[in-house]
């Protein structure tokens, strides 16, 4: 498959259970094990351990179903695991989740969780990340936590890269994708 | 005698006084290792090393050279030998089963070359307290410096990396390089405590309290406090029991550490429970 998102630009990723979606994201931040083909970011490939440490500061990262994690992680720790910790602070305030900052991960509820990891992610944005990688940001939230979360991260100056089945998120990108056996078809 | 007279009399030794500074020591730094063989979720990485120790003791014994000694730098190769593979639990438990084979294999013929009882070698399993000499306090010092100084350095990447690898990753952490430096630390920390109560009895200083801890804490920095408070309470009432009545102290150490851990395993399921409900009403509730 080829895909050229343009800077700036936000893009969302639909499609059935299983087509790759979450595997393309995951291949991007190296998560995922690449067997052929060639991931650029900002026109910058990955050869050496540096150059995955820039391309992983260059995207923020949602996790689709946010580890509750084998040791305890404070909700503050990972606010500041983005590089601006205040800033991350700032956005989980504005999401309702700051009060929660000094409670361990596994302790929140996955609507909570999914709110974090949007707070962490805005952080990285003020840290310097260009991209923000989306896997299903509104999966675990109600209504109003679905608009909220597409507004925040619409709005966000960086491009977007959002797999989602929700049509509020949808209907903020600039393009929307329909991925199927490994295969993308422009819906929009 | 009463029993407090004993003790204060067999305090006065210096055998005796060397194995409560060695007991002080380990508490300080092995707890902290056990802290990460529990997030790193590495049991098996803990018990080849032990067989890797052996190993490490019988070249001692070919060579001529300290047993101890060759001990940590087998096991300290071994743990960074082993890095590459601990990408998960899974895959290093496999390749650790090969380790422990290899190492127990190797050991044995290492012992029949330079015609070594092999008795000999396998008393250091059981360890003796009291047999302790400056240089095993000076190796235990070094650990009880470097652990909590580890700690405290690299404690955000130590968080991210034992709450979850992929994290870690995406936040900028040098998970491979810190994976070979915690290695080494654990093999490192098994062999060094192997004088102290043994091979067999290890976990008494490393995993016990952590396994306690791991209860009572709930965050690295709170769970590497208790694993320390609790190491440096059991060892210290462990060693005063077993000189007060005159008892084994590795096995002493190992029921006392083994009773806590218990013991913080039934008390704590109240404060479990009480963070899952939500810290304020105000707080937002999707679910």
């Amino acid at each position: 498959m080829d895909l050229d998102v343009v800077a700036g630009e936000r893009v969302a990723l639909t499609g059935t259970n299983g087509s790759g979606k979450t595997t393309l994201l995951r291949a991007v931040l190296g998560l995922h094990r690449q067997t052929s083909g060639e991931i650029l970011v900002g026109g910058r490939g990955c050869r050496t351990a540096a150059e995955w440490a820039w391309r992983r500061r260059a995207c923020a990262w949602i996790p689709q179903r946010p580890a509750a994690g084998r040791f305890p992680l404070l909700a503050r720790e990972l606010l500041a695991s983005s590089g601006a910790p205040a800033e991350a602070a700032r956005a989980a305030e504005q999401l309702g989740v700051d009060e929660l900052a000094d409670r361990p991960l596994s302790s929140l509820s996955g609507g909570q969780l999914q709110r974090m990891h949007l707070a962490r992610a805005v952080g990285c944005v003020a840290a310097g990340a260009g991209v923000v990688l989306a896997d299903e940001p509104t999966a675990a939230l109600d209504f109003a936590g679905q608009e909220e979360t597409a507004e925040v991260l619409s709005g966000l100056p960086v491009t977007l890269l959002v797999v989602t089945h929700d049509r509020a998120m949808a209907e903020r990108c600039d393009r929307v994708l329909e991925m199927a056996a490994g295969r993308l078809r422009e819906v929009r | 005698m009463s029993t407090l007279g004993q003790v204060t009399g067999l305090l006065q030794l210096v055998p005796v006084q060397r194995a409560g500074i060695g007991l002080l020591l380990a508490a300080l730094g092995l707890p902290v290792v056990g802290v990460l063989i529990v997030g790193l979720d590495i049991m098996p990485v803990r018990f080849a090393m032990m067989h890797v120790a052996l190993l490490g003791i019988a070249i001692g014994q070919l060579v001529g050279l300290d047993p101890v000694l060759c001990a940590l730098v087998a096991c300290g190769l071994a743990g960074a030998g082993v890095a590459p593979l601990a990408r998960t639990a899974d895959s290093l438990s496999g390749a650790m089963g090969l380790l422990m084979s290899l190492a127990i294999a190797a050991a044995l013929l290492m012992l029949a070359l330079s015609g070594v009882n092999a008795n000999g070698a396998f008393a250091l399993l059981w360890g003796s307290i009291l047999a302790v000499r400056p240089v095993d306090l000076g190796v235990l010092g070094v650990l009880a410096v470097a652990v909590p100084a580890l700690f405290i350095w690299r404690r955000r990447d130590l968080a991210l990396l034992l709450h979850d690898r992929e994290l870690a990753l995406c936040s900028g952490v040098a998970v491979q390089r810190l994976m070979v430096l915690l290695l080494v630390l654990v093999a490192v920390a098994v062999a060094g405590a192997i004088r102290l109560t043994g091979a067999l009895l290890v976990d008494a200083l490393t995993l016990l309290p952590a396994l306690a801890a791991r209860r009572l804490g709930r965050s690295l920095g709170s769970i590497t406090v208790w694993a320390i408070g609790i190491g440096a309470v059991v060892n210290a009432a462990g060693f005063l029991i077993s000189l007060a009545w005159d008892l084994p102290p590795g096995p002493i150490l190992v029921l006392a550490a083994g009773a806590f851990a218990l013991a913080a395993h039934l008390i704590p399921e109240r404060r479990t429970t009480s963070w899952r409900v939500p810290a304020s009403p105000s707080a937002p509730s999707p679910h």
